[in-house]
């Protein structure tokens, strides 16, 4: 669990980019943090492994507090995904770069084979084994960190910014590993200012503008209220704009393009 | 590595030091290490930077020179140190630190006060070859970027479990290749895409290049730049002939 | 109305390659058309951009045939300082083409490169910073600038050097929507006041649909499909090319042509309920 308690973080140079944010993250949950670049997402995610430490207030991981340990310490029950691939593949080869992390935390070599190998398997880099990971090409690179992540089983999964830079089929592919680590009962935290890729998730929603938390709900409260968005420079789905501007509509907004097509089919005989 | 930063790297600043000619700055300096250099005298290097405090107030510095002046002080003792341990006289061993700190805050005034466009216009005036001046500045000026770079990249393999801060030298040593390699890896490809940029906008088109922003000396910086040298020259007579006394 | 661009049965292959990244590419872009350049990762939309502004073939060779003209001159035998005046070309880093300590200066980079006149250099460079609307910026250092902000500074070189061509290689990927939209609304401006042509390669369609006049699907290659907006976004190939088809415009093509009454625009989400509104029994 990830408990944020009344945290405020005020950057060296004065900037507030965090105002007194309380949130509680439960084992298990799937949550989205939206807003525009600048709301302080970055750095909410970054104060859970303890990269920043609040200024004042605490974070609590599982009870612990930022403070009183190494990021490397939390990160082992927190795996964050950062945005840039290239700004953390160095290995020789795509075995060793998973690998890494797994030695970091003390993995014994046996375990850390397995692992690998469990690793490369799920996230079809068979064919990628003894490449440079500085080879791949940009989707597969995003896989890659994904997958370095995913092989020492984090309890808590971070990815920041997951699609961006992303085509459609690549996006495709990260859905389906949200999905499963979904299924696989981890907590997830989805930063991402692509409306349109999470709407479909149905994750719980928090708002961030301004270093604050406006908004904290089921995404298909959240997206109705498009005042609220709009004051965070947040963008509504297309199919919650379309079911809100339908003068004949169903109980719950559209979440699959699927679903209002029915609908609409229904109503234009 | 602050000290370095707060030592050495322009920030924007209104005084009147600053609005002088990048020339002018240039040249003070240069007269202020010389001066540093030739010296033989404890009392004369403390002048110099004593001098040199006066000019960081005038230029509104004084903090940041006087917190660079007192990190060059570690450095200082152990230049003083090594000095006395190899067998030179207290009192030569004490110049030498001192000229070492004479020497950093008289480079430093001149780099905290000079942007990286001034510094281009020094370089230009002594016609440096194009090329050279602009790989230059562009490295000046991917510093920041460069910084922020190394510090996401830090976050990210701390994220892996990477442990900076511990482990004796030779481990902290091996855990700098994670965070130099995508350093490097990513300079590399800046430095393709750079390439790009520059020739999708004409570098090289011409011989001489013209310039935005002119640059003319005014009657204030030859003035400064007179009384200087007077001074710099009546400085050199004093230190050899007025007070020929020997270190102190 | 003349065509700013054509391209003849391009093919590249870069040196050592086993597959040609460019095969047989035709392409022809009118003055002041607005050309989107979509398709998946790799499909080679990125060496196509560098073969419209020069930088294939004069700074990457290969083997190279075909014929590109850039507004009458071809590009193959035109040298690069030409070119940059008449095809400008806006990198997806911002970071990484912005050279200069300070906005004014990086801004005129190209217009120094050019040896153009002091006078003619200042009035073209405040001339795209009140275009893009960072006047205020002129004397900021690029690290204090935000990634928008840069972006724009970017574009303002671009422009000062007055081509009539810009290629834009995803010049929104980095940016948050409501930056990006903003950034739309810029592109869309300057072609209203200085007719400029656009072609830009992207992923997120839904932003530049608005503006664009035409979209050009690329794979392996290959030009696929080549149509107004609206056509090749009810094409049942284009999702299978790794185009982000918007969800109104999925429904939209699902109800058929006599959805929308005619003009190439594509619609919104409130136009889509509009109609169905008014149609619904």
């Amino acid at each position: 669990m990830i408990e944020f308690k009344d945290v405020t973080f005020v950057h060296p140079t004065g900037t507030t980019a965090l105002d007194h944010v309380s949130l509680t993250i439960g084992d298990g949950e799937a949550l989205a943090v939206v807003g525009e670049n600048g709301a302080g997402k970055t750095t909410l995610i970054k104060h859970i492994t303890g990269l920043l430490k609040p200024t004042s207030g605490a974070v609590l991981v599982d009870g612990e507090d930022s403070r009183e340990r190494t990021t490397a310490e939390l990160s082992k029950k927190v795996g964050v995904a950062f945005q840039n691939p290239d700004h953390q593949l160095f290995s020789e080869n795509v075995e060793e770069e998973i690998a890494f992390a797994l030695r970091n935390f003390g993995f014994g070599e046996e375990l850390v084979k397995q692992r690998v190998d469990w690793a490369i398997n799920f996230f079809g880099l068979e064919e990628y084994r003894r490449s440079s990971p500085l080879t791949l090409s940009g989707g597969e690179k995003k896989r890659l960190t994904i997958a370095c992540i995913l092989s020492w089983d984090p309890g808590v999964v971070v990815l920041d910014e997951p699609t961006v830079g992303q085509d459609v089929i690549q996006k495709e592919k990260l859905s389906e590993i949200i999905r499963m680590l979904k299924s696989a009962g981890k907590t997830v935290i989805v930063v991402s200012h692509d409306i349109e890729f999470l709407w479909p998730m149905q994750t719980r929603v928090v708002v961030m503008s301004r270093g604050r938390v406006i908004a904290d709900g089921p995404a298909a409260e959240l997206m109705l209220q498009r005042e609220t968005l709009a004051s965070a420079r947040v963008s509504q789905p297309q199919l919650v704009a379309l079911y809100q501007a339908l003068k004949n509509r169903p109980p719950a907004p559209f979440v699959h393009v699927h679903d209002a097509r029915n609908w609409i089919a229904g109503l234009v005989k | 590595m602050n000290w370095v930063a707060g030592g050495f790297i322009f920030r924007r600043t209104e005084s009147v030091y600053h609005r002088l000619d990048p020339r002018v700055k240039l040249l003070l300096s240069i007269l202020l290490f010389t001066l540093a250099i030739i010296s033989r005298s404890i009392l004369e290097l403390l002048g110099i930077i004593a001098f040199v405090l006066v000019l960081s107030e005038i230029a509104k510095i004084l903090r940041r020179v006087s917190r660079t002046m007192v990190f060059t002080m570690g450095f200082a003792a152990f230049i003083f140190v090594l000095n006395y341990l190899i067998g030179k006289n207290l009192l030569l061993s004490v110049l030498y630190a001192a000229r070492f700190v004479a020497i950093v805050v008289t480079t430093s005034l001149f780099f905290i006060t000079t942007s990286p466009d001034e510094l281009e216009q020094v370089m230009n005036a002594f016609h440096l070859p194009r090329d050279i001046v602009f790989a230059f500045v562009t490295a000046v000026r991917f510093i920041p970027v460069m910084l922020m770079d190394a510090l996401q990249i830090m976050d990210a393999q701390k994220s892996r479990g990477l442990e900076m801060q511990k482990g004796n030298l030779v481990r902290r040593v091996r855990n700098m290749v994670p965070v130099l390699i995508p350093l490097v890896v990513n300079s590399v490809i800046r430095s393709g895409e750079l390439a790009e940029a520059m020739e999708s906008r004409a570098y090289g088109a011409v011989a001489r290049p013209t310039s935005l922003n002119l640059y003319r000396s005014s009657l204030v910086d030859r003035v400064v730049s007179v009384v200087a040298v007077v001074l710099f020259a009546l400085a050199v007579y004093a230190f050899y002939f007025v007070f020929p006394t020997q270190l102190l | 109305m003349a065509k700013i661009l054509r391209m003849d049965k391009l093919n590249f292959k870069y040196p050592g390659a086993l597959h040609r990244t460019i095969v047989d590419f035709d392409l022809q872009v009118e003055d002041g058309e607005v050309v989107i350049l979509a398709g998946p990762s790799g499909c080679g939309k990125s060496t196509l951009l560098r073969a419209v502004n020069g930088l294939i073939p004069h700074m990457y060779s290969g083997d190279y045939s075909g014929e590109v003209t850039v507004s009458g001159a071809v590009v193959k035998d035109e040298p690069m300082r030409s070119l940059a005046q008449k095809v400008g070309f806006l990198f997806q880093n911002p970071e990484n083409q912005i050279f200069m300590f300070s906005v004014e200066r990086d801004i005129a980079f190209g217009l120094e490169n050019l040896g153009v006149p002091r006078d003619e250099m200042r009035k073209r460079v405040d001339e795209a910073m009140a275009q893009l609307g960072i006047s205020h910026l002129a004397r900021r250092a690029p690290h204090e600038l935000s990634d928008g902000q840069k972006q724009r500074v970017a574009l303002a070189g671009v422009l000062a050097m007055g081509p009539g061509l810009i290629i834009l290689d995803e010049p929104t990927s980095l940016l948050d929507p409501m930056t990006a939209s903003e950034l739309v609304e810029l592109l869309d401006r300057i072609r209203r006041e200085k007719g400029t042509t656009f072609i830009v390669v992207e992923h997120r369609l839904d932003l530049l649909v608005r503006i664009a006049d035409r979209i050009v699907v690329m794979s392996a290659g290959r030009k696929e499909l080549d149509g107004s907006c609206r056509e090749v976004l009810a094409d049942d190939r284009a999702e299978g090319y790794g185009l982000s088809i918007p969800a109104v415009v999925k429904i939209g093509n699902m109800m058929g042509p006599g959805m929308f009454r005619g003009g190439k625009s594509v619609p919104t989400a409130s136009e889509l309920a509009n109609e169905v509104n008014s149609r619904a029994v």
